[in-house]
């Protein structure tokens, strides 16, 4: 991943309009992103969907990004995290869709599930190195939490998927979020 | 629901950045973003908190045909530049200053970064919502415009406003039937960008007229606006 040093100096010439600068902020950025938004969206054409708008609109809203508001990979990702959401929460995007998409002729499989949504979960804990103080957090919890980040499920969809009582579901997540929270906050 | 309450907005804005919410849920949030800085800062604590769990995902390199798209989109493929869109521009410019005499709207693509892309990307003027805000003394001060199914709303400002320390300037959408309610607050500078909470049909469809306020501060929703010092239509451009 680009330094983020680079990634602002980018941004900011994108924001005056230079193509050159906006060519290298895709390439430095665009593999992660394509990566984040496939992982929810599942299917490539509407992950290169998500990928193209989102970058049109960094276009568009460069002049209003904020150094000191977020980093450039935070906002990029948030721009794209959205932007994949909301076509996986649309009309457009309905379990009654069949497995082939009659347009493109792709499949609504996911090209490559591995590491699995979990998996991906600990090795961030690992990177992050907050793996023991997310000890307390045991099995169904932290697949829900790998679930609702890394596909997108919400609340009644990863109850479905674990087949839980979205009660219990709910709790989880808030309960893991808040123990995130203190993970992801503390001084390293 | 009270969104006073910290630890809500803080829970709501975790869920929102999370993935976790549901589309209404999502909307609602979103709109609270923009009327709320509370709301917002929220949710920025949590991006900025949840992004590391992103740099697991391998990453995986695009087909080229996505940076063709937004190069197409973004107006990077220039080669009539030189031909039609000289003319273009002082010609839609003219227009609009006819139009505008008449009382009418017309949107001036040098105005609008947005819309004027997509004017360069396709040679014609997009499906927008347009409205013009003028003072007491009818003087046009604030035009605003913002593509159909857009979720940003391009600012140009006409004429310099005073906004006095610790106030913010407000805009208002006045529904046909129903109560007023806040879009955002309108940034200082001679061109801005307000993020929407939705697209812009979604909000304008049923909105004939467009207001701005002084405020203390960004409205909570369902406030009431303070008397207005700039009105207009806000009108279809389609």
């Amino acid at each position: 991943m680009a330094d983020v040093a680079h990634l602002q100096s980018l941004l900011s010439r994108v924001a005056l309009g230079d193509r050159k600068a906006f060519r290298a902020l895709y390439d430095a950025a665009a593999p992660s992103l394509f990566g984040v938004a496939l992982r929810i969206l599942k299917r490539r054409d509407r992950a290169e969907d998500v990928l193209q708008d989102a970058f049109v609109s960094v276009w568009q809203r460069a002049a209003s990004y904020s150094a000191a508001a977020s980093q450039p990979m935070t906002w990029l990702t948030a721009i794209v995290r959205n932007r994949a959401l909301d076509l996986l929460r649309g009309d457009t995007l309905r379990a009654t869709e069949s497995i082939h998409d009659e347009e493109t002729g792709e499949t609504n499989e996911p090209p490559d599930d591995r590491p699995d949504p979990l998996g991906l979960f600990e090795q961030a804990a690992d990177a992050l190195a907050i793996r023991g103080c997310l000890d307390e957090i045991k099995g169904p919890q932290r697949q829900c939490l790998a679930l609702a980040y890394y596909h997108g499920l919400s609340h009644s969809e990863v109850a479905e998927r674990i087949a839980s009582p979205i009660g219990s579901v709910k709790v989880w997540i808030r309960r893991g979020l808040e123990r995130l929270k203190r993970c992801l906050d503390r001084p390293t | 629901m009270n969104y006073d309450r910290a630890d809500l907005l803080d829970r709501l804005a975790a869920e929102y950045v999370f993935g976790s919410m549901t589309s209404r849920a999502r909307r609602r949030f979103e709109r609270l973003r923009v009327e709320l800085p509370a709301a917002e800062s929220a949710a920025r604590e949590w991006e900025r908190r949840l992004m590391p769990l992103s740099q697991s995902v391998p990453p995986e390199a695009p087909p080229p045909r996505v940076w063709q798209g937004i190069d197409r989109r973004t107006g990077g493929a220039r080669r009539a530049e030189t031909g039609w869109r000289a003319w273009l521009k002082p010609a839609l410019g003219f227009a609009f200053g006819v139009v505008a005499t008449i009382g009418l709207l017309q949107v001036d693509p040098g105005a609008l970064v947005p819309i004027d892309d997509i004017v360069q990307a396709r040679g014609t003027l997009p499906q927008s919502y347009v409205g013009l805000l003028t003072d007491a003394q009818n003087n046009a001060v604030l035009l605003l415009s913002s593509t159909r199914h857009g979720r940003t709303l391009s600012v140009k400002r006409l004429r310099p406003q005073d906004v006095p320390a610790g106030q913010v300037l407000v805009l208002w959408a006045l529904p046909r039937d129903g109560a007023p309610f806040a879009v955002g607050s309108v940034p200082a500078g001679d061109k801005a960008i307000i993020p929407l909470a939705d697209e812009a049909e979604k909000l304008f469809a049923n909105v004939p007229r467009l207001g701005v306020s002084l405020e203390a501060g960004v409205p909570r929703v369902g406030a009431a606006p303070s008397p207005f010092l700039l009105t207009g239509h806000c009108v279809k451009l389609w």
